[in-house]
Parts: structure tokens; C-alpha cells; sequence
């Protein structure tokens, strides 16, 4: 099967000087990719440029406006954690433009799998308002091209933060499902199991929260326990996937303990839903600890090409007890009290 | 009838933020409220050094003290996320603040502007009345 990723783009102009998202993370992805050994099975797909319309089905206008204005004046920190400089506005829309370059080009071979190697992530880039190191929500912009094509689309997010951007953008929109895994409590604070989607789409958002020092055995068995059975019957036509590497045992932006064989595994478990060739695409998000980023592109990769996986060892912790039940519970609750109330209101 | 319950107000250890509180304890003072002292831990503050949450930071024990507030009504509360999202959760359960209070500048944000994004952004989005403090209050 082949690879088909995103040609490099210059970023070095979207750099602060010591902040943890910087272009290094690119090219630790890209040594990943190299370390695969593929030869003319890795096809690079030229550059992209996102237009305004594709822009606009996730971010205000206003927004992005606001957001060129303030890098074409130069820029500076747009929160405590967020910074855009002169040329982080050419930079994030070439960011956002990859991913599309991306599903084209699977789209047009029916065949293959997609890694988008971009920077800033976009994960908690809300519809109009920057966050997280985040400018442009990336994912949200491919999966709201492919919603315009008329593709039910999953978005599994496993980074290690909650991707409170995406969950916004199709908080109410039933064509899109979210699935995110994630530490919890932990920036940004959102992503509780009882987060399960707007009215309009009920039960189109899972969140499975981990508790600190969670290891990839409990990763497994929720998504495989909570996540597969939604998924199962939502029968996507495109999988996209947030994929953070900080959930790594060595990232220092999170505290859980996966190694990169966890990642391969749950990578695994996702590609069983994938419909057909040429229908799963990948988007870079958090990993910040360049060797482990390294590694664990490298696991996930092999893993959904169908290769075999030797890394590192996949991490097992202590049993915990009624962990899926508790989520499943906090689930059900909240998707009986959204219909009782949904049933209130129609009498 | 004291509809005035509980203030949140935000705090990120700028001048601007101090002075926020300052106003706040000085208000809650005048009509017997409790005030939520809130903290918002970004990525880059998990990553360095997070305030404790257990323990309130001195500078705001300390001027507690020299406004002579009731410590029993004050509250250190640390939530996890950016300062916008962290200030508008306050506005709901389980904080469920009747005002909130923010400075008009806090640290890591835009310059060249008026008011800091922060607080433009709680402005726009905030369901809860909002009381901006100038920095200049802490010198008046």
C-alpha cells in the first residue's frame, strides 16, 4: 500500500524563540517517514492553497480577517500558549491546504494512506478564535470538504489533549462523528464522557478521558469497549485521525505512559473501519519530544500500511477496575437526558 | 435581597490581574460576597512551572489580609484550559458566579491593543456580567 503525504512547505517563519511547537517536530515526522524505507510507495503531493470557501465552512470570517491582520502587522502572542509571527497566516493556510492536497490526491488513486505533515496543529482552533499553539483547525477543514461531497466522516483524535476545537466545530452536525482520547483533567478542561454531542447529532461525540499514568492496555480496551460499537454502527465513509504523539511515556506535555507501540495498536484498531482504500488520512497534531515523535510516526505508519511492528514494548498498568463502565455510564446518562429533554420540548 | 453571591475573578499574576482582585475583594467587602480567585493552567504553564492548586498564592492571601476580607469567603480555584474558556466555565455550574471580574490586560497577549484578547474575548462570548478593571485601579 502506499504512503501519500504532503510536500515540505517553509515554516520556519512560524517559530518563538524556546516555545515547544517549532519546525524541528517536522522534520522529527519526516525521519519517521524515512525510516519506513518505501521507496516509490511514498508519494509527496505538491502544494495546495485553501480558499476562503473552504476556510469558511469551520472559521468565521471575521476571525480569519483578524488573524491575517494581526500577522501581516507582525504578529505577537495572541494568548498565554499561542503565538502567530508575520508569517504564521501563509503558513497555517498552507498547513490546512496540505490536508487537502492529501485526500485529493487518495481520493484520485482510491488507494493508499494519507499522513499530513503540517504545522501548527489545529485541533483546538475553535471556529473563531485561536488556541492551543493552534491557528487553523486542519482536520476540520478537510472533514468539512468531504461532508460537502456528501462522506459521512469519523475523526478519531488521540493526541493528548482534548481537541476541543474539532468537538465545537460538529458539536451538532450528525454526518461527522468524534471520537477523542485523551488525558483528563488536563488542558483545555473540556472533553468529559459526558460530552456526547448537540442536539442535532446525539451521540456523534466520544470522549474517552484517562486519568493521569493511564497506559495503552486501557487505551485499547476503551476504544475497542466505548468507541468501536458507535463507530460500528456509523459506518464512516472516510476516517480521518488527529494524530498527537504527546500522549507518549517520554512527551512532557502530558502525563499519560504509551509507548509507540500503543499508538500502532490503536492506529490498528481505527484502520479496521476504514471502508475501503484510499480512505484514511492521518493529520500531524501535539507530539513534542522529537525522538519519541520519531518513533511513534514510524510504529503507526508501519502499522496501518500492514507491516509488522518491533519497537518499543506496548505499556500495560495496573487494572482499573470499572474504568469502562464508569465512562459508558456517564455516556448512556447524558444521551438519555438530551432525548428526555429533546422529548420534553415536542410535547 | 443579596443577589450578589460569588465573584470570579481571573488571575494570571500580571499587575493587571492583581489589580482585578483587588477590586473584587474591595466590592465583596461592600456586599458580603464570596470571591473565586481563578487560575487557568495553559499547556506552557503545565509544561513549566503550574501555580499549586491547593494553595493560594500569597499575593492575593496578603491582600486579603490588607483589605481585611473574611479568608473563610475567599477561594482558590485552578482549572485546567486557556483563560477565556476558564473564565466563561465560571459563569456555569459548578462555580456558577454571579459576576465575573477580569483586568484589562493580562500576561501573553496582544499588544498594541486597548484591552488584552482575553478579556476581549470573555466580553464577546460571556453570558455572566463582566466588570473590566483598569490596571490603573491598584495605583488610585
Amino acid at each position: 500500500m502506499v504512503l501519500v503525504v504532503n510536500q515540505a512547505y517553509d515554516d520556519s517563519g512560524h517559530e518563538d524563540s524556546g516555545h515547544p511547537e517549532r519546525p524541528e517536530r517536522v522534520s522529527a515526522v519526516r525521519a519517521g517517514i524515512d525510516d519506513l524505507h518505501l521507496g516509490s510507495d511514498l508519494i509527496v503531493v505538491p502544494d495546495r492553497v485553501v480558499t476562503r470557501e473552504e476556510l469558511t465552512r469551520v472559521h468565521d470570517s471575521g476571525y480569519l480577517e483578524e488573524l491575517a491582520a494581526y500577522c501581516y502587522e507582525g504578529g505577537g502572542d495572541l494568548d498565554q500558549d499561542t503565538y502567530a509571527t508575520f508569517s504564521s497566516w501563509p503558513v497555517a493556510k498552507q498547513a490546512a491546504g496540505a490536508g487537502l492536497a492529501v485526500i485529493e490526491e487518495l481520493h484520485r488513486r482510491g488507494d493508499g494512506v494519507g499522513f499530513v505533515v503540517t504545522r501548527p496543529p489545529g485541533h483546538h482552533a475553535l471556529r473563531d478564535r485561536a488556541m492551543g499553539f493552534c491557528l487553523l483547525n486542519n482536520i476540520a477543514v478537510a472533514a468539512a470538504a468531504l461532508r460537502s461531497l456528501g462522506e459521512r466522516v469519523l475523526i478519531v483524535d488521540w493526541d493528548v489533549h482534548h481537541g476541543n476545537g474539532t468537538q465545537e466545530i460538529f458539536w451538532n452536525d450528525a454526518e461527522v462523528l468524534y471520537v477523542s482520547t485523551h488525558q483528563w483533567p488536563l488542558f483545555p478542561g473540556s472533553g468529559a464522557a459526558s460530552e456526547v454531542g448537540g442536539r442535532l447529532a446525539i451521540d456523534r461525540t466520544v470522549n474517552i478521558p484517562l486519568s493521569p499514568g493511564a497506559t495503552g492496555d486501557i487505551l485499547r480496551q476503551a476504544f475497542d469497549d466505548i468507541a468501536a460499537p458507535v463507530i460500528d454502527s456509523f459506518s464512516p465513509t472516510w476516517v480521518l485521525v488527529s494524530a498527537g504523539f504527546d500522549a507518549h511515556r517520554a512527551d512532557p506535555m502530558g502525563d499519560l505512559h504509551l509507548t509507540s507501540n500503543d499508538f500502532a495498536a490503536v492506529a490498528s484498531s481505527v484502520a479496521n473501519f476504514v471502508p475501503r482504500p484510499g480512505r484514511l488520512a492521518m493529520f500531524l497534531e501535539g507530539g513534542y519530544d522529537l525522538d519519541a515523535l520519531r518513533s511513534s510516526v514510524h510504529a503507526t505508519l508501519r502499522s496501518v500500511l500492514g507491516e509488522a511492528v518491533a519497537t518499543e514494548q506496548s505499556s500495560r498498568g495496573e487494572p482499573r477496575g470499572d474504568y469502562v463502565t464508569r465512562v459508558q455510564r456517564d455516556r448512556l446518562a447524558a444521551i438519555e437526558a438530551l432525548y428526555s429533554s429533546h422529548d420534553e420540548e415536542s410535547t | 435581597m443579596n443577589t450578589l453571591r460569588t465573584i470570579a475573578v481571573g488571575y494570571d499574576g500580571s499587575s493587571g490581574s492583581e489589580a482585578a482582585v483587588r477590586w473584587s475583594l474591595t466590592l465583596a467587602n461592600a456586599t458580603h460576597s464570596t470571591v473565586i480567585v481563578l487560575h487557568a493552567i495553559g499547556l506552557l504553564e503545565h509544561l513549566y512551572t503550574a501555580y499549586p492548586r491547593d494553595v493560594t498564592p500569597p499575593a492575593i492571601v496578603a491582600m486579603a489580609k490588607e483589605l481585611a476580607f473574611d479568608e473563610q469567603r475567599l477561594h482558590w480555584h485552578v482549572d485546567d484550559g486557556d483563560a477565556c474558556s476558564v473564565l466563561l466555565r465560571a459563569g456555569s455550574s459548578p462555580l456558577d458566579a454571579d459576576l465575573l471580574v477580569v483586568g484589562s490586560r493580562g500576561r501573553g497577549q496582544r499588544t498594541g491593543m486597548l484591552l488584552g484578547s482575553t478579556t476581549l474575548e470573555v466580553a464577546e462570548h460571556t453570558l455572566t456580567p463582566l466588570v473590566i478593571v483598569p490596571s490603573r485601579f491598584e495605583e488610585d
